[in-house]
């Protein structure tokens, strides 16, 4: 289904059941007019950033992630946010980006909690938003090649049963790929956390699959903190997809009592055009 | 209030444990708000000494050679490609796996253990550098 968005056309929030996760391709977007309008939407930081990176590709690849975030959290038209130019950004103690809600402590009711996170690869940009849960997203190209050897890398980062999982795979590229699917796993949860990679290090939980469940409405992923006691929370959910039939994205937010994550995914062109691509349930 | 004899002063409150932000603070003009005799006086600039700075606190240049050589190996860059010190590795394209598998090159390069906490240290690879030469010092 397309829709061809007049500029700022609103949307409507997710609801406190839906996540919604919105991608770009770099390489659909090559308009000069279009990516300076991206560059209009900037803040003057942001400028500075892009400018000073050498790679056009990269900087390209740079301002569409920008743009994404500001025109996609514009599009809810929260309060008085309704335009991409006006939003702003903070950083938590541990580097992750959140907006800063003008005069939210004025408004009655209270504005809705948005949510969003970025994930950056040089050829796919994803930003999932939610209300009322913290989120993380990863996304990793299904083609991506490690240049370390996989079972060295994971014994170095991953825990045991990780390391044990990925060492029963006979076949090299099976194996490889699920070593990017769970990085995908784990990268979202720490980002969800809102602490990272170095805030959570990768051997300090397990990413568990259960799959012997049918009856279960989730995907049976949970994780297994390994220190004790450990300040690792554990009521989250994942979810995972493909996108455009070349990447993986992981997709981590608060449980929800049990009900598997209602995934609302859209391919967009900032400012241009956005398609609903699939409802997961 | 910063004196006009200023650039002593920025030096001492740039520190050689954030690198970072010593590079980010020092690489641009300071537009420094004095009060003299009562007058405020905006945006004199001031220099502040960057690369004095970063010569007593910074990596020998081959380590940092080394560590371009890793980092343009991990992200497939051309060989005529801008990879320096202040080079950031989100800059050159590096994702968050292209960061770690960076880490565990420079681990068994320099036969050091990088702790995941420091990793949200290194942004550039002067930051990896100098964590490196660190590292090995304390072995």
């Amino acid at each position: 289904m397309f829709s061809t968005s007049n500029l700022f056309s609103p949307i409507k929030l997710p609801s406190q059941m839906e996540t919604h996760l919105w991608y770009s391709l770099p390489n659909e977007i090559k308009t000069e007019s279009l990516l300076s309008q991206y560059v209009d939407l900037l803040s003057p930081l942001e400028k500075d950033h892009i400018f000073s990176i050498s790679s056009h590709e990269l900087q390209k690849s740079a301002l569409i992630a920008r743009a994404l975030v500001r025109t996609t959290i514009s599009r809810y038209q929260i309060g008085s946010q309704v335009s991409p130019r006006s939003l702003e950004f903070k950083k938590n103690a541990h580097g992750k980006p959140e907006v800063i809600w003008q005069n939210s402590d004025d408004w009655h009711p209270p504005p809705p909690r948005l949510h969003f996170n970025l994930s950056h690869t040089s050829s796919l940009i994803a930003c999932g938003v939610t209300v009322d849960s913290p989120i993380g997203v990863d996304v990793e190209e299904k083609q991506r090649t490690m240049k370390n050897n996989i079972l060295s890398f994971a014994k170095r980062y991953f825990s045991c049963e990780e390391v044990e999982l990925l060492s029963a795979i006979s076949d090299p590229e099976v194996q490889r790929q699920e070593f990017i699917k769970l990085w995908t796993l784990k990268e979202a949860y720490v980002k969800a956390l809102g602490r990272g990679f170095s805030g959570a290090p990768f051997n300090t939980f397990t990413i568990r699959f259960s799959s012997m469940n049918p009856d279960s409405e989730d995907s049976g992923i949970m994780i297994v903190p390994l220190e004790n006691p450990s300040d690792l929370t554990t009521n989250w959910q994942f979810a995972q997809l493909e996108l455009g039939g070349s990447h993986y994205a992981a997709i981590c937010r608060e449980s929800n009592g049990g009900a598997s994550m209602k995934v609302i995914v859209r391919k967009t062109i900032p400012l241009v055009e956005e398609q609903i691509i699939s409802e997961i349930n | 209030m910063a004196s006009v004899a200023g650039s002593s002063t920025l030096m001492a409150s740039l520190s050689c444990h954030k690198p970072n932000q010593a590079l980010t603070r020092a690489s641009n003009f300071n537009a420094v708000s004095l009060a003299i005799n009562g007058k405020s006086f905006t945006s004199l600039k001031l220099y502040s000494a960057p690369s004095r700075l970063r010569i007593s606190c910074a990596a020998k240049p081959e380590t940092v050679d080394k560590v371009c050589g890793i980092v343009r190996k991990q992200l497939a860059l051309p060989e005529d490609s801008a990879v320096t010190g202040e080079s950031k590795f989100a800059s050159l394209g590096a994702d968050s796996l292209d960061t770690v598998e960076i880490v565990m090159g420079l681990e068994e390069e320099f036969g050091i253990s990088v702790e995941e906490e420091s990793a949200q240290t290194i942004a550039t690879v002067q930051d990896a550098a100098d964590l490196i030469e660190k590292l090995i010092e304390k072995k």
